[in-house]
């Protein structure tokens, strides 16, 4: 039985003058699937603004909004309620022949090319033939999500959000983008289909109901191989109770969860927190 | 790949005798001699016994007895007309100056009627593909057009998803590049669907040609080109978002420093709309406002001249200025309109064009009224096979390639060549695509005191206003330089204008005339009731 989570997502800018225009993009709405039940899910921001709403090309809420008022800090608050499921097996339908195929490879062509911060690595490309060596293709999505976990440190501040994957690995250390976005390079380079997700993930496993857990922003990776089926290189576990799923794209470039242009003043982001109960 | 001026020479036409048989005129002395097209290349003037073809008969007796110094001079009457009108010199692609001809180019009622019909298919055709691609994308999943044509195609703008422009029209304004086969034939060699330039030059150079030699134009009908702009205020008005009787259009250009500034200029001074760049604009509550000194104003459409990538930085590059924040989103509002749509590019991408053919028999059930210089696909098996087999007479074009680089012109190549070339489209089936050689049709052209074949293209302008297509009758005509290959235009090209003949008898001209304004606005009558 899964479970049921309030994640409040605070996050924000303060500009070092007045600000009298400011165009933004948060995608920090989950979406109900087969896998989680989203109950409720507002996002608010202060100052107040008249928002609207779409859906993207990858099915992502985009609440979009401006200020045109002069203020000095903006903050944007994300509240979801929602409920999870427990984690599922791998999908083991496909084998290499099929991922092979053209149906296949046309099909899912937009989730096997490579990206600016998914792009090709001689050296990357050789871990990934030996990691698919004698794996069925889940197999080797999992033995490359290991080889991720075990090959970077994860460390936060020696990489930011325009970090490439392979910078991480010559730096080898990292955060969940990067780790996601290193897995995502060499799953492709197996040749199975391969997308990036944004989300979140209450840390302890031992949370108990009605508790309060500061969490994180969280990324992953989704892979192909019959169906799609979803796995945590930065934890090497799998898709569970504690994660909520927001958003799916090629790369980071696809999700961004908060974006925005402003004029004037220098702008510092504000501390962000994100606060996860466990309400069932 | 088109070539003008292929080799392997057929001299021996060109000795033969003058053009005109008996009488021929200095001007006209050696037509077909040296620097005259080889290879089999039509000539649009005469035919290869040298008679006249019956468009030009008017135009050539008015030419012929012409003086060789005379031309001379007239021609230059003609570069200085063109000068005193200023600005507009420029040409796509291009910003020097790009003289005009004094022989225009002729096209009969007859040929435009049907080159116009395939226009208008080809446009009601992408329309549909690209309301579709960014939609449900059905051809994609009907397996007509392989996915990732579109997935990997760089204009493919996923922003643009979902967003339904209010009339259904996302091609506003078209322009393609044509072509004339050796057999007289025009065939399409480009679409453009984003941001076609070139049409204030076809104002320009008619208006230019009248004021030369006026007396050419009293010989025969020949179609006017000077209402475009009313054309295209029409399509923009019928665009609208809003139901507004008097809907706000403005004309968004990069700025003065664009090569098609003056034509964004001439566009807006025609359509009497505001000439804005992005800076004067800006969005609130996802609706676009003018910045005016009068206050803002509210802006229902924008035709604009700036790229997609520039236009909308919240979704393209955060760092043009040349956009507008936010419009993107105001369009998928359904406030503003956006013309021409953005994300355009992925209908006229050169892999995803070579399957127009394939989108007019799958949307429309009909078979292309304009055919498309034939370009061979190597990741489909039989179109493979004929390239491999045909090799040494095509020309095999590296996908994604640039300024002819990788390009194996098969005519010229050593046998090692053709080897290696055989392997690479086997080994990289979809790395490749190959064409036949083309050679481009001529029109006579002023050198010095003569006039001597030079080969030309063709760029019509398409107008979608929701209810029908306008092509303007003709286009632009491009002169090219000797031995040129198209889309490379080196010094020495020139443009002509174009002529577009009516044809006889009244009502001939079969446009489109969409008149949506009701003329009794200020009457108002009562609906009838009903029961």
């Amino acid at each position: 039985m899964g479970w049921r989570i309030r994640v409040v997502h605070e996050t924000g800018y303060r500009y070092g003058s007045p600000v009298h225009e400011s165009y933004n993009e948060a995608r920090l709405t989950p979406r109900s699937d087969c896998r989680q039940n989203v109950v409720v899910s507002r996002v608010e921001t202060t100052p107040p603004t008249r928002s609207y709403r779409y859906a993207d090309y990858w099915g992502t809420t985009v609440t979009a909004f401006d200020l045109h008022a002069p203020h000095t800090e903006l903050a944007v608050t994300a509240t979801s309620v929602v409920e999870t499921g427990d984690a599922m097996p791998p999908v083991r339908t496909a084998t290499w022949d099929d991922l092979e195929g053209d149906a296949v490879r046309d099909r899912y062509a937009e989730t096997l090319e490579f990206t600016d911060y998914v792009s090709r690595d001689r050296g990357l490309a050789r871990a990934a033939r030996a990691l698919r060596k004698g794996n069925d293709p889940a197999d080797a999505v999992l033995a490359a999500c290991r080889w991720v976990r075990e090959k970077l440190a994860y460390q936060t501040g020696t990489t930011g959000v325009h970090t490439r994957a392979v910078e991480a690995w010559d730096a080898r250390t990292g955060v969940c983008q990067d780790f996601a976005h290193l897995t995502l390079l060499l799953v492709r380079e197996m040749g199975v289909p391969a997308r990036y997700v944004s989300g979140y993930l209450l840390p302890r496993a031992d949370t108990e109901v009605r508790q309060t857990v500061r969490g994180q922003s969280h990324a992953w990776i989704e892979a192909w191989t019959g169906g799609w089926w979803g796995h945590d290189p930065t934890n090497d576990i799998p898709i569970g109770h504690r994660h909520v799923r927001v958003a799916v794209g090629r790369d980071y470039a696809d999700v961004p969860p908060l974006k925005g242009l402003y004029v004037g003043g220098t702008a510092a982001a504000l501390d962000v927190t994100v606060d996860m109960t466990r309400l069932a | 790949m088109v070539r003008a001026g292929g080799p392997g020479a057929a001299v021996q036409d060109a000795q033969r005798q003058g053009p005109t048989g008996g009488s021929v005129s200095p001007l006209f002395a050696g037509y077909r001699a040296p620097d005259g097209p080889r290879g089999g290349a039509f000539d649009e003037m005469f035919h290869r016994d040298g008679t006249v073809r019956a468009p030009y008969r008017a135009l050539h007796d008015a030419i012929a007895p012409t003086a060789a110094a005379d031309l001379a001079a007239r021609s230059q009457a003609l570069d200085r007309a063109h000068l005193d009108q200023g600005g507009s010199f420029s040409l796509p692609d291009q910003e020097r100056p790009f003289p005009l001809d004094v022989v225009p180019r002729v096209i009969s009622a007859g040929e435009w009627g049907r080159l116009r019909e395939g226009i208008v298919q080809r446009v009601v055709a992408l329309e549909a593909f690209l309301a579709d691609v960014y939609g449900a994308a059905q051809i994609v999943r009907d397996g007509v057009l392989p996915r990732r044509l579109i997935t990997g195609c760089a204009h493919f703008h996923r922003a643009a998803a979902g967003l339904t422009p209010p009339n259904g029209v996302r091609i506003h304004v078209a322009g393609f590049d044509l072509v004339r086969d050796e057999a007289g034939a025009f065939r399409v060699l480009g679409d453009n669907l984003r941001n076609p330039t070139g049409v204030s030059c076809v104002m320009e150079n008619r208006r230019t040609m009248a004021r030369v030699f006026p007396d050419l134009f009293t010989r025969q009908r020949v179609r006017a080109v000077g209402d475009y702009s009313t054309h295209l205020l029409r399509a923009l008005r019928a665009a609208a978002p809003s139901n507004e009787a008097d809907p706000a259009v403005v004309v968004l250009t990069p700025g003065v420093s664009d090569p098609a500034y003056p034509e964004h200029c001439l566009l807006a001074r025609q359509m009497g709309v505001a000439l804005v760049e992005g800076r004067d604009l800006f969005c609130r509550d996802n609706v676009v406002h003018l910045r005016t000194a009068r206050g803002e104003q509210r802006i229902d459409v924008i035709y604009r001249r700036v790229d997609d990538e520039l236009l909308d930085p919240l979704q393209f590059d955060p760092d043009s200025v040349l956009g507008v924040a936010g419009v993107l989103n105001a369009a998928r509002a359904g406030n503003v309109v956006i013309a021409n749509a953005v994300g355009n590019g992925v209908g006229d991408d050169e892999l995803v064009r070579t399957y127009v053919p394939e989108m007019i028999d799958y949307y429309l059930g009909e078979a292309p009224l304009l055919p498309d210089v034939a370009t061979f696909r190597c990741w489909l098996g039989p179109e493979r096979d004929h390239v491999l087999s045909a090799l040494d007479e095509l020309v095999l074009k590296p996908v994604g390639g640039s300024g002819g680089q990788g390009v194996v012109f098969g005519p010229d190549a050593s046998a090692r060549e053709l080897a290696r070339a055989r392997r690479a489209v086997n080994d990289d089936p979809w790395g490749w695509i190959a064409q036949p050689v083309v050679h481009l049709s001529t029109v006579p052209t002023r050198v010095d005191d003569r006039l001597v074949p030079r080969h030309v293209d063709l760029r019509p302008f398409a107008v979608n206003d929701g209810d029908g297509v306008f092509v303007l009758p003709g286009g632009l005509t491009r002169a090219l330089p000797r031995g040129s290959v198209v889309g490379d235009t080196g010094p020495g090209g020139g443009s002509k204008d174009t002529w577009v003949l009516a044809g006889r008898g009244a009502g001939s001209e079969p446009e489109p005339t969409t008149s949506r304004q009701q003329q009794q606005r200020h009457v108002l009558g009562v609906l009838p009731e009903v029961s």
